[in-house]
């Protein structure tokens, strides 16, 4: 079969002509053999088993906070009158903002037919599920007596007792809850023929079983292919709303208050950028490594990187939008509380963690404009950490800044977190981290399916077919007919 | 995969076949005009019904014509194949946009009638204008209309004279060009319609304030924008031309653009609404309040049900996007959604009950003749497809997988 050299620069797409999205040996059976080598190591290397150690270790000091908070109270953490929503919060609003990347890689990016979303998208959303597990920890655990959490279920009871409708607190419980369930089963219902490819060539009996049990009986015939492929659109285009709708009712939370900083209504949409956002970076952060760990420049190529960097690009842009209009706004506004706050972030008692979020998330990512720098992982890797850390930053200013100083300076407060907070916040990428690893050690790390439905060797360049994102034109340097399967 | 049409045989240029329809639309221009100045001068009220009519039937073209842009911009800025073959239609639609910043000196005339806060003793007895008026004063006022019309000509006539330049010389570098430019041009694009709408339509009132309102903006020319082109289209394919370059997989994908963009419109207003109903602060809830009341609740309904909920309904499944007629008609229908969406804002400001302003309906007859005209005249000797763009191929044989 064909190969494309690696060093191809396919990130250069000449107009009429679609690059190549697979570079190298990229034939269906070393697409195959490449992924699957990865789950089927005897054991894992050195390097996992210390980055698992590291990551578990801080899973049991999750734990252990836990386990100290629900003994002890939620005096533990650093809040009070009149910041009352501290850690908890900023965490959860993080972490769900993460998790937004998988979907939109899986749901927008494939009605839009963005092909080059087939090398990123299951690694995506497998971060976007353990992502959205780290979330929905945190406002379980804020509630302060996490065995009355079944209270937030609307169940009929004796004491006539309900949920507030009313509150988009509540709609978080749903709209969360929601999000999870439908992105497991896309990420799941997507994984089976690839969990089906891992069953047949599994070796031992416990690898064939579990596999097995996995693949939920997939043959892979043309029946099959037909029914995944309608459902894979049908969930896609229910999923869509979903990106829109979680980091929405997220933005509720703050906005429907009258609270100076936190009532906007360009929230939802601004909350939603911030999601890609953030998402999109925790992706390259997790993606470069691995990438070059695992040896996957071949399916991940420097245009998947270059794609993303554009991404983050254009939803930073928005997020600095929104930053703009938001001070504009407080201006033009005229009401004294508004101006104060904008002015209070800026300057205020922490200002730094403002100008933190700004210099990360408005100013850093602008570099991306430069071709060079979108093409070096390295430095890519750099300014995802600092956009993780500005959004981040963005949630504590949202939170913090608006409640420690309201209305009446009488009133006013400070927060800092406690050792609990940091360690709680620590130990949630320790669980995050675990879950992760343990998805690259036994899990397709790729679609090899649909990474398959875009390479030469699916047939697209014999015939005018020109769907988006496939090849269209001369396809550089593959012709070389001995290598021929 | 489909067949490759054959361009040559393809009927692309206007030529004389446009020349009624550019004589129809100076004649509706005129009449237009003229039935709205009567309406105006007639009315007992003096001018003020005249203005607010212009203002809305100027944000409700200069909408589409910005939609236009923005298409066209995204296309290059995202490199699409399948759009090329509607693409000089959007081409079109953006190039009226220099005739729309010399229609726009009406509004400036009338800034007196507009805007309350052009009027030095409204902002002496109001310590909240006098807080904004150094943004909101006439002269700052028209410098920032200036320049937001400045950009979007300018922008527009980059994209579109570029895509023409391209169909005698055939070189990709055009391509480039556009690809390298269309991404600080949605900076640009970005900011002015924000801030447009900032001053043409939320400083009507200038008291409330929306940081969502650029946003709601912009969503509402997308919606009008897709109704048009979807509508330009099955108008031009009905005269004669186009009609096997663009195919039902255009019009799928048009109507799915259609769809999403009325969903967005829908999620933009419904959250501006509900987080100002929500919150109950006085000066953000004034502006809904007065748009329930004297009548304006049932327009603000239509709206809900019309603007969203049935074209919802009617453009959800494959079918009605794939047949170009029922197409046509769901995307008439957003057009008309798109108008009293703009009414609905901007004609309460200027009439406390709920009317219809027949000198919006006059403008609106009157603008559309008009850019209907220019635009026509302008593209009747060039081809409605951008003839040699590289990815034309890709666009004739495009298909919804």
């Amino acid at each position: 079969m064909s190969a494309i050299p690696l060093d191809l620069d396919n990130t250069l797409e000449r107009p009429g002509e679609r690059a190549p999205l697979v570079l190298g040996k990229s034939d269906l059976a070393s697409i195959t053999e490449q992924v699957c080598e990865i789950a089927e190591r005897p054991r894992p290397s050195r390097e996992w088993w210390l980055a698992f150690g590291t990551s578990a270790s801080l899973t049991f000091v999750l734990f252990a906070m836990l386990g100290y908070l629900f003994w002890t109270g939620l005096g533990v953490w650093g809040i009070n009158q009149p910041v009352a929503w501290g850690f908890a919060i900023i965490n959860f609003v993080f972490w769900v903002g993460i998790g937004h990347a998988g979907t939109l890689i899986s749901a927008i990016l494939f009605l839009f037919r963005q092909k080059w979303r087939t090398s990123i998208n299951r690694f995506a959303e497998a971060m976007t599920i353990f992502a959205v597990i780290c979330a929905g920890l945190f406002p379980a655990i804020h509630v302060g007596r996490p065995w009355f959490e079944y209270w937030l279920a609307p169940l009929p009871n004796q004491m006539q007792m309900w949920p507030n409708f009313r509150s988009p607190l509540l709609w978080d419980v749903f709209a969360v809850s929601t999000y999870f369930t439908v992105s497991l089963m896309f990420w799941y219902m997507g994984m089976v023929p690839d969990l089906a490819t891992l069953r047949d060539r599994a070796r031992s009996k416990i690898r064939q079983i579990a596999y097995g049990i996995a693949a939920l009986g997939w043959r892979g015939s043309g029946r099959h292919w037909h029914r995944y492929e309608r459902a894979y659109l049908l969930l896609a285009a229910l999923a869509t709303p979903l990106v829109l709708s979680v980091h929405s009712v997220v933005s509720f939370d703050f906005a429907v208050s009258q609270l100076p900083g936190w009532h906007a209504t360009i929230f939802p949409p601004y909350f939603v950028a911030g999601a890609i956002f953030s998402g999109f970076a925790m992706v390259l952060t997790l993606l470069i490594p691995v990438r070059h760990i695992f040896r996957l420049e071949s399916l991940i190529t420097p245009r998947h990187l270059d794609n993303m960097a554009k991404i983050i690009l254009a939803t930073g842009s928005m997020v600095g939008y929104s930053y703009i209009i938001e001070f504009f706004i407080a201006w033009y506004s005229g009401n004294p509380y508004e101006s104060f706050t904008f002015l209070n972030r800026a300057l205020g008692p922490y200002a730094w963690s403002y100008w933190i979020m700004f210099t990360c998330n408005a100013i850093i990512p602008q570099l991306l404009w430069f071709k060079r720098l979108r093409q070096t992982p390295g430095l890519l890797l750099v300014i995802s950490i600092f956009v993780n850390i500005g959004m981040w930053f963005e949630r504590f200013v949202i939170v913090v800044t608006s409640l420690s100083r309201d209305f009446l300076p009488s009133s006013w407060g400070v927060y800092w977190p406690t050792w609990v907070d940091l360690l709680t916040f620590l130990g949630s990428f320790g669980l995050f981290f675990t879950l992760f690893l343990l998805f690259l050690r036994f899990l397709p790390i790729v679609a090899m399916a649909e990474v398959k439905s875009v390479v030469p060797a699916a047939g697209l360049e014999l015939g005018p077919h020109r769907g988006h994102g496939q090849y269209w034109g001369e396809i550089p340097h593959q012709h070389d007919e001995e290598n021929e399967r | 995969m489909r067949a490759m049409v054959d361009l040559g045989n393809e009927p692309r240029v206007l030529g004389e076949k446009a020349s009624p329809v550019v004589r129809g639309g100076w004649l509706a221009a005129g009449v237009g005009l003229v039935a709205a100045l009567a309406l105006g001068a007639l009315s007992g009220q003096g001018w003020r019904g005249f203005f607010f009519a212009y203002l809305h039937a100027w944000a409700f073209f200069a909408s589409i014509a910005l939609g236009a842009l923005f298409f066209v911009m995204l296309q290059h800025l995202t490199n699409a194949g399948w759009s090329v073959v509607v693409r000089r239609l959007a081409e079109a639609m953006a190039s009226t946009l220099p005739l729309l910043a010399l229609l726009f000196v009406p509004i400036a005339v009338g800034l007196g009638e507009l805007y309350h806060w052009s009027h030095a003793d409204a902002v002496a007895a109001d310590p909240l204008l006098q807080w904004k008026s150094g943004y909101l004063n006439t002269p700052f006022f028209l410098i920032r209309c200036a320049l937001y019309l400045g950009v979007w000509v300018w922008l527009a006539r980059f994209f579109v004279g570029r895509s023409l330049a391209q169909d005698t010389s055939g070189d990709v570098a055009h391509t480039l060009a556009m690809r390298r430019r269309a991404a600080p041009a949605m900076f640009l694009f970005a900011f002015t319609v924000t801030f447009a709408a900032f001053d043409l339509l939320m400083s009507l009132d200038p008291h409330w304030y929306s940081t969502m309102l650029g946003v709601y903006y912009f969503a509402g020319a997308a919606v009008g924008f897709f109704a048009s082109l979807i509508l330009f289209s099955y108008l031009v394919q009905r005269a004669g031309f186009l009609r096997r370059a663009i195919t039902r997989e255009h019009y799928h994908d048009l109507g799915k653009l259609l769809f999403a963009f009325t969903v967005f419109w829908a999620y933009i207003s419904f959250s501006q609404f509900m987080l100002m109903w929500y919150a109950n602060i006085p000066e953000e809830t004034l502006f809904y309040l007065h748009r329930q009341e004297h009548g304006w609740g049932w327009a603000g309904l239509a709206l809900v049900f019309g603007h969203f909920l049935l074209p919802f309904l009617a453009l959800l499944s494959r079918g009605p996007k794939r047949r170009k007629g029922a197409l046509a008609v769901a995307a008439g229908w957003l057009l008309i959604m798109h108008w009293l969406d703009l009414y609905w804002f901007v004609i309460p400001v200027q009439s406390e009950h709920a009317t219809l302003n027949w000198a919006s309906l006059a403008l609106a007859v009157g603008l559309a003749g008009a850019l209907m005209a220019s635009m026509l005249h302008r593209v009747r000797a060039t081809s409605l497809v951008p003839e040699r763009d590289p990815r034309l191929m890709e666009s004739l044989t495009f298909e919804n997988a």
